[in-house]
């Protein structure tokens, strides 16, 4: 067998090039968290939660940001979890194999992955132009259309996981489809259900380029929903192209409060993801 | 339906009435549970509808005023009201295409170790990280690379290029100095890393779905792992890699934050990686905010409506992609 | 179908099995089995679900290897050499034993590509050669007249039977010594199943045979040797005729009139 030692060494150049591909990954993973954590864990007090936005060369906090941060998420979720729900549901239950149902599908596949930036135009043209000025609700409306495709799919995809015959034992008792599907369906994937919506969550957490022309920024202290709104991702814009070496640095705290509540959101989903499975 | 009458007539009859009642009102709420669910899947449809039509409706002035040669003007004046695409579409595309060029085969080559070679126990930990890594938003990724990232390779590794380079007759242009630190180069490298986990994901995924059996098979003749990898599990899910590439390439095009800070914003085409440039997203999330005048606005708005063709037009092809694998593999 | 002839006792072993355990994680499903397998004769496996024949067979070409939760103890002497050692070159172990399985796996390539794929491995051949030794692999399948002018389209083409035939034609171009059979008709078509039936008869003549089969009959018309096993034991091993026509064991003689299983 005189080609073996060839294919010997030819196994093991590709098997150590995904092995250095793999630590070369990892590697990347562990040199910006840790530089994040360096940088940032050194402006963490409790300043950066209970004062304002200092303007440029003197110190302050990040409270009206994460403040206006959790507002717009929370109601960027409110709106566009429920809307991806029901819309997930009728992929789901009712167009398993209507056209429709074929074409929405596509379609919230493209919205998924598209460019969260022209979003952001497209919020800033159907509200934000005809309102004349910025607003918070359109940095919340903005971020619920980043949602919705993550919920359509994982809400599809849960539901389709659920056996049919629980379904017929449902029909069975003379229950209308829409309660099979709210009781039985939603009980049976509610683990799935949640979970993508935590993920979504995850996703618009760390959102910037839609709030950068639709909530704008705001210096001072405002829930205001019809005026711009404070967020983390714009203070952290703003801070980090500036000289000021407060504001440096109030931009690498504001990262690291960014990416611990991402990764927060992120791994709760994945251990409720591994819970609801061991059922 | 038929109503079995008992001689307790008056306690059956009224469930049995009950019940009827209940029927008739499931079936309105059923209608109603129906149509609710139809209209927020059509809503859905009418969500891409109106990115559409605005961004269609937001860049005529732009269009109407330049015509075709705002795709191929270089020049950017918010001075003289005189704009050009070019330099964004250009910064856009070879950005991606580099970061793609590392990404992809990087990606896949994780994809590989995650599903052949990994030891069982270290396969859920390394997976997580992968996906930690793509969790992380990208503002993260472009304030480490203004900060970080950027002054490393101006020190260390733009010297080298140049230095390597510079004999080299075509190479030397690409690799021309000064060391900017923040340039195309830079960008493209930080969107490589970006995009990098969504690949591997990706590709883990689409490795998942060749049979068991088949890989046996192919184990069974005698061969090496790579072997099976490249005669067996390449070919078979070969629709969906490319899928999933594409996917990546997608999503590496529409990148705003982590490009806006390492890109320089240049509105120009130099041979040089190293120099300065700009990419669409990067130009509008600069420039939008403070743009003054009708034509400035719709200027950005057109170069939006570009983005999302290109994005556009990437994503559908990877979907297709996907869904011909998923097809095969009997889903 | 010419019932076998009565096997010689003095015939060689060709793979000796000596107090075979099996673990699956911590659950034990295969319990010191001993056997020979004899050289160029077939031995067929028989007993119900889960009685570990798969996982006995499966042993032989330590396909178990790629799954880390499983592991053997004992001995499997092949030609006199251990199997289970460690040590073990296991690319060279798969070259001497091949496998054909349950459901049709044709490689997603051409006809020709997926019978010349085993043999690129090991040999370098001009042309001429390698297209002399894909159709002899192809007639020993009895498949070289169905195929011979599509040798260029893709296996997926065939039908079921025919991707079974290719797949016993693509272990058979690699001239192992031992091949394995697994189940393998039990996706296929009755007619199908006939013709790989006299395939596996012939095969006999050149390879030692061990095959798997939840079909007694088939075991009785194609095997020399038979071995029932029952919840991961050995219960009864010998002559296929005399083991279906006075078996020893009371299990052994339920089984085969129907009892259970």
């Amino acid at each position: 067998m005189t080609l073996y030692p060839a294919r010997r060494r030819r196994n093991a150049m590709w098997m150590t090039l995904s092995v250095a591909a793999a630590a070369f990954g990892l590697s990347w993973l562990l040199l910006i968290l840790g530089v994040l954590f360096w940088r940032g864990l050194g402006g963490l007090s409790l300043a950066v939660f209970t004062q304002m936005t200092p303007p440029p060369g003197s110190d302050g906090g990040l409270l009206n940001a994460i403040a206006g941060s959790l507002m717009m998420t929370v109601i960027g979720v409110a709106l566009g979890a429920p809307l991806g729900m029901l819309a997930g549901t009728y992929l789901a239950e009712y167009g398993r194999h209507s056209n429709l149902a074929f074409v929405v599908r596509f379609i919230n596949d493209i919205l998924l992955s598209a460019p969260s930036i022209v979003i952001g135009l497209f919020i800033y043209q159907v509200m934000v132009a005809p309102m004349g000025h910025f607003s918070g609700i359109a940095g919340a409306v903005s971020l619920a259309v980043l949602v919705v495709p993550v919920v359509v799919r994982t809400t599809e995809d849960m539901l389709n996981l659920v056996p049919n015959t629980l379904r017929e034992a449902g029909s069975a008792l003379g229950m209308p489809r829409s309660l099979v599907i709210q009781r039985i369906g939603y009980r049976a994937a509610r683990t799935g259900i949640l979970t993508g919506v935590l993920l979504a969550t995850a996703r618009i957490s760390g959102e910037t380029a839609p709030l950068l022309f639709t909530a704008l920024n705001n210096q001072f202290w405002s829930l205001n929903l019809n005026a711009p709104v404070s967020s983390l991702p714009a203070v952290i814009f703003q801070f980090a192209l500036s000289p000021y070496k407060e504001w440096q640095q109030l931009a690498w705290t504001g990262a690291l409060i960014i990416t611990l509540a991402v990764l927060t959101l992120s791994v709760s989903a994945r251990m409720l993801a591994a819970r609801g499975t061991l059922k | 339906m038929s109503d079995m009458a008992l001689p307790q007539i008056s306690a059956t009859s009224r469930g049995t009435l009950a019940r009827n009642e209940a029927v008739k009102a499931f079936a309105s709420s059923d209608n109603f549970f129906r149509r609710l669910t139809f209209s927020a899947a059509a809503f859905v449809l009418v969500i891409l509808g109106g990115v559409i039509v605005s961004l269609i409706e937001g860049s005529i002035p732009a269009l109407r005023e330049f015509g075709f040669s705002f795709l191929t003007t270089e020049v950017w004046n918010p001075v003289t009201d005189k704009y050009g695409a070019a330099p964004a579409i250009y910064g856009t595309l070879i950005t991606s295409i580099i970061a793609m060029a590392i990404a992809a085969p990087v990606g896949l080559g994780i994809a590989i170790f995650l599903t052949e070679l990994c030891p069982i126990w270290l396969r859920r930990p390394i997976g997580a990280a992968i996906e930690l890594l793509a969790g992380i938003p990208s503002i993260i990724y472009g304030i480490w690379g203004l900060f970080i990232f950027a002054p490393f390779l101006q020190q260390y590794v733009q010297p080298a290029l140049i230095a390597l380079f510079g004999p080299v007759p075509l190479l030397s242009s690409i690799f021309a100095g000064p060391p900017y630190g923040i340039g195309v180069l830079t960008a493209s490298l930080i969107l490589a890393i970006m995009v990098l986990p969504f690949i591997t994901s990706i590709s883990r995924d689409v490795f998942d779905t060749v049979p068991p059996m088949l890989k046996e098979s192919a184990y069974g003749l005698g061969c090496t792992t790579w072997e099976v990898v490249r005669n067996v599990v390449i070919p078979f899910t070969r629709v969906g890699v490319i899928g999933g590439v594409m996917l990546g390439l997608g999503r590496a095009l529409g990148e705003t934050m982590a490009v806006t800070f390492v890109i320089g914003n240049a509105h120009k085409i130099s041979a040089s990686l190293i120099g300065p440039g700009t990419t669409i997203s990067a130009t509008i999330a600069n420039e939008f905010t403070e743009a003054v005048g009708d034509l400035y606005t719709s200027s950005l708005v057109a170069l939006g409506l570009i983005l999302f063709i290109i994005t556009f037009i990437v994503l559908a092809f990877a979907r297709l992609m996907l869904m011909r694998l998923e097809m095969k593999a009997g889903r | 179908m010419n019932a076998i002839p009565h096997a010689e006792i003095e015939a060689v072993a060709k793979l000796e099995i000596r107090n075979l355990d099996f673990y699956y994680g911590a659950s034990k499903a295969l319990k010191a089995i001993t056997l020979d397998l004899k050289a160029n004769k077939a031995t067929a496996f028989i007993g119900p679900s889960g009685c570990g024949k798969s996982t006995l067979l499966r042993v032989l070409n330590r396909m178990y290897d790629l799954y880390p939760n499983q592991r053997a103890e004992g001995e499997v002497l092949l030609d006199g050499e251990n199997i289970l050692d460690p040590d073990l070159d296991l690319n060279m172990l798969r070259a001497r034993v091949g496998m054909v399985f349950q459901k049709p796996t044709p490689f997603p390539m051409s006809i020709y590509d997926n019978i010349a794929f085993g043999i690129r491995l090991y040999e370098k051949l001009s042309k001429s050669e390698l297209d002399a030794r894909v159709e002899s692999s192809l007639r020993r399948s009895a498949l070289w007249e169905e195929v011979k002018d599509k040798l260029a389209s893709s296996g997926l083409g065939l039908s079921g039977g025919q991707q079974q035939r290719l797949c016993i034609a693509r272990s058979v171009a690699i001239s192992p010594e031992v091949i394995l059979f697994d189940e393998p008709c039990s996706a296929l078509d009755p007619i199908s199943t006939a013709k790989i039936e006299e395939l596996i008869d012939e095969l006999t003549e050149d390879y030692t045979i061990a095959i798997v089969t939840h079909n007694m009959q088939q075991a009785a018309r194609v095997s020399h040797y038979t071995a029932f096993m029952y919840l991961g034991e050995l219960i009864e091993f010998g002559d296929t005729d005399r083991v279906f026509t006075s078996p020893r064991e009371k299990r052994t003689q339920d089984y085969i009139t129907g009892r259970f299983g």
